[in-house]
């Protein structure tokens, strides 16, 4: 099937369950298109600033957002390489193809997750977010799938780019203000640890994943326990 | 240039003389490289002129010609010279924009592919025509470079003597315009997409950075995060910058928490 077809197959089906008004509307319909077209068992929409997550856009079936989620607190996985790299990251057999890689994120991915695929939403090697798909089988998605999602994930590209014209449109800062908003804790952590240690941010972000990681206790309430100044980092 | 010049000239396919089936399979390889190398504006580093440049060199080798150039359109609907196979053409397609009348402009003006004789040249160009022989063409043919109803540019082709193009020949032009339109196109939309996600970046970046400078300055000045804010926030203001650059400047220790907090007592 051309492209050009394709897309606009996937266009059609995306509108057909009515008119959409917002923008965070538009992503969780592609989840749902992916999820009824694509042999997966799951899938997210997720932002990030380059490597930075940011937040998750939207999200269906098992284990949505949990697995993103978990790459983006322990800062590795197949979706910040698939948006470092511009290059989709297909692995249909998560447990074989990504202990080597990511050894922390492939113990710890939950179970039940068994492949996962993620397609980056960018130009080049210019990433803003990706779209993650896994299924509870091990398996390789057909052609015909692969290319639904690589284009499911163009249209939710385009959808965010296009949303900044014009400048200041009010759609893109209304879907920004709903993402990541659990994230800014984070950020602010990030902040105050990177003055604590005289380090740069990202050091101090390692440091903090680091300390998450070993207690057990999930980013964002070591963030708040930093931020509301009952955990110090350094001496 | 001497491999033109030295080319057989057969019927009006090209079809005949002796040395045809070998000249067939070389045209047929140079154009095989000549779209491989119109794929290319899918690289990372893709030079406009440099492309235009190789795609009317290889019309000349391809079509026969003796020479080739090509007029893109600006984003006002002039015609521009962006490039030419030899110098002597890029001086006389000068001259066809500036005179206003010749191949190039009805083509591109027509949509049209346009060719002329020596003679009907002379009726249909008055003023272009005795430059263009002056500098040794005879034959003159433009094809459009057209994307669905626009016209974006045109190919132009002379030749030195007076064999008219043949129609597979005026068919392999239209296609290298027709390639190159496509590439041309797509190199817009590339570099037009490639904005977007930068900006957008930026404004994603943005939002992290003004939050971690925000933590930085709480824990150097002891104070709130959203004290923190509004300190950044009036400094941003008092001179003038965005916030976020102000950010990036505490963040990368440019700007100092003592200077900030010195706004606080004020």
């Amino acid at each position: 099937m051309p492209k050009s077809e394709r897309r606009a197959r996937i266009v059609a089906a995306v509108t057909e369950r009515g008119e959409i008004t917002r923008v965070d509307e538009l992503m969780q319909r592609i989840c749902l298109f992916a999820m009824s077209e694509i042999a997966i068992s799951g899938c997210t929409l997720a932002l990030l600033a380059g490597t930075e997550p940011v937040g998750t856009l939207a999200g269906a079936g098992r284990h949505s957002g949990t697995i993103t989620e978990l790459q983006f607190q322990l800062g590795e996985g197949p979706c910040l390489e698939a948006c470092a790299s511009g290059i989709p990251v297909l692995l249909p057999d998560l447990a074989i193809d990504g202990a080597a890689r990511w050894p922390v994120f492939t113990v710890a991915a939950p179970l039940g997750v068994r492949a996962e695929f993620c397609f980056p939403l960018g130009v080049g090697t210019s990433c803003i977010g990706v779209f993650d798909l896994y299924r509870d089988v091990p398996g390789m998605l057909s052609d015909d799938h692969l290319a639904d999602a690589r284009i499911a994930a163009d249209i939710a590209r385009d959808a965010l780019l296009y949303l900044q014209e014009p400048p200041g449109h009010p759609g893109l800062a209304a879907l920004l203000e709903l993402v990541g908003m659990d994230r800014i804790v984070v950020h602010q952590a990030t902040g105050m640890i990177a003055a604590q240690l005289d380090e740069t941010p990202p050091a101090a972000l390692a440091r903090l994943r680091a300390a998450a990681f070993e207690s057990g206790r999930s980013i964002y309430d070591i963030a708040q326990d930093v931020v509301e100044r009952r955990v110090r980092f350094g001496e | 240039m001497s491999e033109v010049s030295g080319r057989p000239v057969g019927g009006r396919d090209g079809s005949e003389g002796g040395g045809e089936h070998g000249d067939a399979g070389r045209r047929e390889r140079l154009l095989a490289r000549a779209f491989v190398r119109l794929a290319d504006t899918l690289a990372d580093e893709f030079d406009l002129v440099a492309f235009l440049h190789g795609l009317s060199v290889d019309s000349v080798e391809i079509i026969g010609a003796e020479a080739a150039s090509v007029m893109l359109a600006d984003t006002r609907g002039a015609l521009r010279l962006v490039a030419s196979s030899e110098e002597r053409m890029r001086v006389l397609e000068l001259f066809e924009i500036q005179s206003a009348q010749g191949p190039c402009l009805d083509a591109f003006g027509t949509g049209q592919a346009v060719q002329a004789s020596a003679a009907e040249s002379r009726r249909r160009w008055p003023v272009f025509a005795p430059r263009a022989s002056e500098a040794g063409f005879r034959v003159m043919c433009a094809v459009p470079m057209r994307a669905r109803t626009d016209t974006i540019g045109a190919l132009n082709i002379f030749r030195g003597n007076d064999e008219p193009f043949s129609d597979s020949e005026l068919e392999i032009a239209r296609a290298m315009a027709q390639v190159a339109t496509i590439a041309l196109i797509q190199e817009r939309a590339i570099r037009e997409r490639s904005l977007l996600v930068e900006q957008l970046q930026t404004a994603l970046r943005s939002r992290v950075v003004i939050e971690q400078a925000k933590g930085m300055l709480a824990e150097h000045l002891s104070t709130t995060v959203d004290e923190a804010f509004q300190l950044l926030n009036k400094y941003a203001r008092d001179h003038n910058r965005r916030l976020t650059d102000v950010a990036r400047d505490v963040v990368d220790r440019k700007l100092s928490h003592e200077v900030l907090a010195r706004r606080r007592a004020e």
